[in-house]
């Protein structure tokens, strides 16, 4: 049955290039002629996507998945070679994500969360998040513990879910070693197709190239977008910790705002969390190169120690607390548990960044995850957005072309992006905005975000608005 | 009430206008067809057109956009008549092995978006040059639906002597505005219809809003449509086309109300008819 599906793909291969070997006999410019004789090989795929990394390979699984969707033919680049596969025995991954309900229903849906389920995950049932200046603090759960704020899960073993569905379906392709070279797009002209070159030499042509290839995309260079870009100056390191005895079950995610940015332990298992701490380039360098024992006692400290408080934003606090009638026992700050160590090399850096395109779609071309924005990790977002992406691009594919569009039609298209804007911005803004109120000492400011901390704690409405939003509902 | 005027149907302007249907069979069997003057004043001014059919971005912008909600009134219109076969519902393929003549092409906007889905397409015209344009592009872009789609240069009553009940579906989209004689053009595109297929209807209400919007606001005030594109009195009520449609033996099985907001250059459906509507009628089997 398999090979019957393949040779049915060869040969509508074969028809679509002999549509695009007159399209291109016909043309007359020069230049494409010049193009087409160098590579005359070149073959067609409905749809291309740039970059096999989370969310690429997750779309590629999303699309094969979709009933209105399964006759289109999808080649999936990707730059590394084969992905290895993920051991579930082994040892924890540093890379790992905080993973929101929508996201793992995108996973259900194509039914790659069993095998995560199957394998190791570990649910966040608390989130305490506080800071170094003032006692403000606040405490996110859902319902009484009844659900989870969030699932931390290994980067390696999402890919390994979505992968195993990639490799099943029989219209999707994978190609590794995959760099792109150069990359048409038809830009308004609804005639053209999307054409890309890899490195390799090998070129394709496509109704529609998604960019999923990260935060320096090369297709979202050739669709002439404007990007909106800064540079934190900040680095996240990474890290897999083991805890003492008091973890008990370990199932409370932490966050302190220091002064030169947020450090987080997000749980792995009873004894083991994730280390996510984002720092100023020379201390994350520091922190990186120090003997593991000096490394788990800066770490230690960056969790307790009392820096000096803002007298006044402390008052403002307290004042707040007893308007809604609790003692500061009450809002007494949890310590997290006791880091005991840290994994051999587990320690790794990466740079942190804002950035955001004006614009996800062109006629035969839109962007998706990282190539169309990116974060500070602060909240956990970055990876969900992607997904979030990924479920709206599917979807209006689908509607899109259930309704006779071309997949790589703008006016539909658009349609994805106006839904993708109304969902990221906001959350892109706030995330930036709690980077940006977080990094400064100056006492105003650090009395407003302490009594905003602190009214969103006292009201839960408000509270659970900011976490329907974080968990992507 | 103030948003409802808004939804002018400002950028619109609408596909041919002139399938003018002679209510008098003609006596010569010649093709080149002799207009009235109305129908030839539509006709040129949809041929001036035809260059920027296909821009996106050009004058026919809307007329794209109208798409995102006309093909999909048009497909599970056809779908709830039970004709497709159940494995091609939520495919690509759902209007495989329907025939359906559209009656005012144009440009082939909405011709070459059925015949994506499958659909065997008959799009007529009288502007030469759009049916030229409707060409270039089905052979230049979607080559692959050259086999789904014909065009012809024809006023319907006499593609209707050659066709009698052969069509599943019946399409008049954004034509009837720009008609003199509605009796004569609908009767003719019924007479192609099979029993118990479907004809639709796309086109502005004849409001005090849609006078208002499709004309002044869209034509005078904000220019966003050539002066002369729509006359309110060749615009028609929904009710008026039910009842003529009544007369030839359809019955309106579905009557959508939808505006068009020029901002962000997107259609939607409303809860009332006052500016535009889109209408499917089936014809009965007993005949």
């Amino acid at each position: 049955m398999l090979s019957f599906l393949r040779i049915q793909g060869a040969v509508a291969s074969a028809g679509q290039l002999r549509i695009l070997a007159t399209k291109t006999a016909s043309n007359v410019t020069s230049s494409r002629r010049c193009e087409s004789t160098k590579s005359p090989a070149t073959e067609h795929f409905d749809i291309i996507i740039g970059g096999g990394g989370l969310v690429g390979t997750t779309l590629a699984a999303a699309l094969a998945r979709n009933a209105t969707l399964a006759d289109k033919r999808v080649l999936l680049l990707e730059g590394a070679p084969e992905f290895k596969g993920f051991d579930p025995a082994g040892a924890y991954q540093n890379r790992v994500s905080a993973i929101n309900s929508n996201s793992i229903e995108l996973f259900k849906s194509i039914d790659a969360w069993p095998h995560i389920e199957g394998a190791r995950y570990k649910p966040v049932k608390q989130m305490q998040v506080w800071e170094s200046n003032t006692e403000a603090l606040i405490q996110f759960q859902h319902d009484n513990f009844a659900s989870d704020v969030a699932c931390i899960i290994e980067n390696d073993l999402i890919l390994d879910a979505v992968y195993a569905r990639v490799k099943e379906a029989t219209n999707v392709e994978i190609l590794n070693k995959a760099r792109i070279q150069s990359v048409r797009l038809p830009k308004d002209n609804s005639a053209a197709l999307s054409e890309l070159q890899l490195q390799d030499g090998r070129s394709f042509s496509c109704d529609l190239l998604i960019g999923a290839d990260g935060a320096n995309s090369v297709v979202r260079k050739e669709m002439n977008v404007d990007v909106f870009s800064l540079n934190y100056n900040r680095m996240g390191l990474v890290a897999t910790l083991e805890l003492g005895e008091d973890a008990c079950d370990n199932s409370v995610a932490w966050q302190r705002f220091l002064p030169n940015g947020p450090v987080a332990l997000l749980p792995l298992t009873d004894r083991l969390s994730s280390l996510v701490w984002s720092t100023t380039n020379e201390q994350a360098k520091k922190l990186q190169s120090l003997p593991a024992d000096e490394f788990v006692d800066a770490l230690n400290e960056a969790f307790c120690r009392q820096y000096p408080r803002v007298e006044l934003a402390d008052k403002a606090v307290q004042a707040l607390n007893s308007l809604f009638g609790h003692n500061s026992s009450q809002h007494q700050v949890q310590y997290p548990p006791r880091v005991i160590g840290v994994q051999d090399k587990s320690r790794a850096t990466f740079p942190l960044g804002f950035l955001h395109a004006s614009s996800y779609v062109c006629s035969g071309a839109a962007l998706v995850g990282d190539a169309a924005h990116r974060v500070h990790p602060l909240a956990g977002q970055g990876v969900n957005l992607g997904f979030s992406d990924v479920r709206i691009l599917v979807e209006s594919l689908a509607a899109g072309a259930y309704a006779g569009f071309k997949l790589g039609d703008k006016q539909h298209l658009i349609k994805y992006e106006r839904k993708c804007l109304a969902k990221n911005v906001p959350i892109m803004l706030g995330v930036h905005g709690l980077h940006t109120i977080y990094s400064t000492q100056f006492s105003p400011v650090v009395m407003l975000r302490s009594l905003g901390l602190q009214l969103t704690q006292n009201l839960p409405p408000i509270k659970n608005m900011f976490m329907r939003g974080a968990m992507g509902q | 009430m103030l948003r409802n005027t808004f939804f002018a149907t400002a950028r619109l302007r609408q596909p041919v206008a002139g399938v003018l249907a002679q209510s008098f069979p003609r006596n010569s069997s010649t093709t080149t067809t002799t207009l009235d003057a109305g129908t030839e004043k539509e006709v040129r001014h949809h041929e001036s057109q035809a260059s920027d059919w296909w821009n996106q971005n050009g004058s026919m912008g809307a007329l794209h956009a109208l798409n995102e909600i006309r093909v999909p009134f048009i497909r599970d219109g056809i779908v709830s008549r039970g004709t497709v076969e159940p494995g091609y519902v939520n495919t690509t393929k759902v209007l495989k092995g329907q025939r359906i003549l559209e009656v005012g092409c144009g440009g082939g906007l909405l011709t070459e978006q059925l015949a994506r889905l499958g659909a065997q397409v008959t799009g007529i015209d009288l502007g030469e040059k759009l049916i030229d344009a409707a060409r270039d592009h089905l052979n230049s872009c979607s080559p692959e639906l050259a086999s789904n789609v014909v065009y012809k240069i024809e006023p319907v009553d006499q593609h209707a002597k050659g066709n009698c009940e052969c069509y599943d579906s019946v399409i008049v989209s954004e034509v009837l505005e720009h008609v003199e004689d509605k009796i004569g053009l609908l009767e003719a595109s019924v007479r192609t219809l099979k029993p118990g297929g479907s004809i639709f209807i796309t086109t502005l209400n004849q409001t005090i809003p849609s006078w208002f919007c499709g004309v002044i606001l869209s034509e005078y005030v904000l220019n966003l449509v050539p002066k002369g594109t729509h006359h309110w009195d060749k615009m028609i009520s929904p009710l008026d086309v039910q009842r003529i449609l009544d007369t030839m033996n359809c019955q309106t099985v579905l009557v959508n109300g939808s505006t068009y907001d020029f901002w962000s250059n997107t259609w939607r459906w409303i809860n009332n008819t006052q500016m535009c509507y889109a209408l499917q009628a089936v014809k009965n089997k007993n005949a």
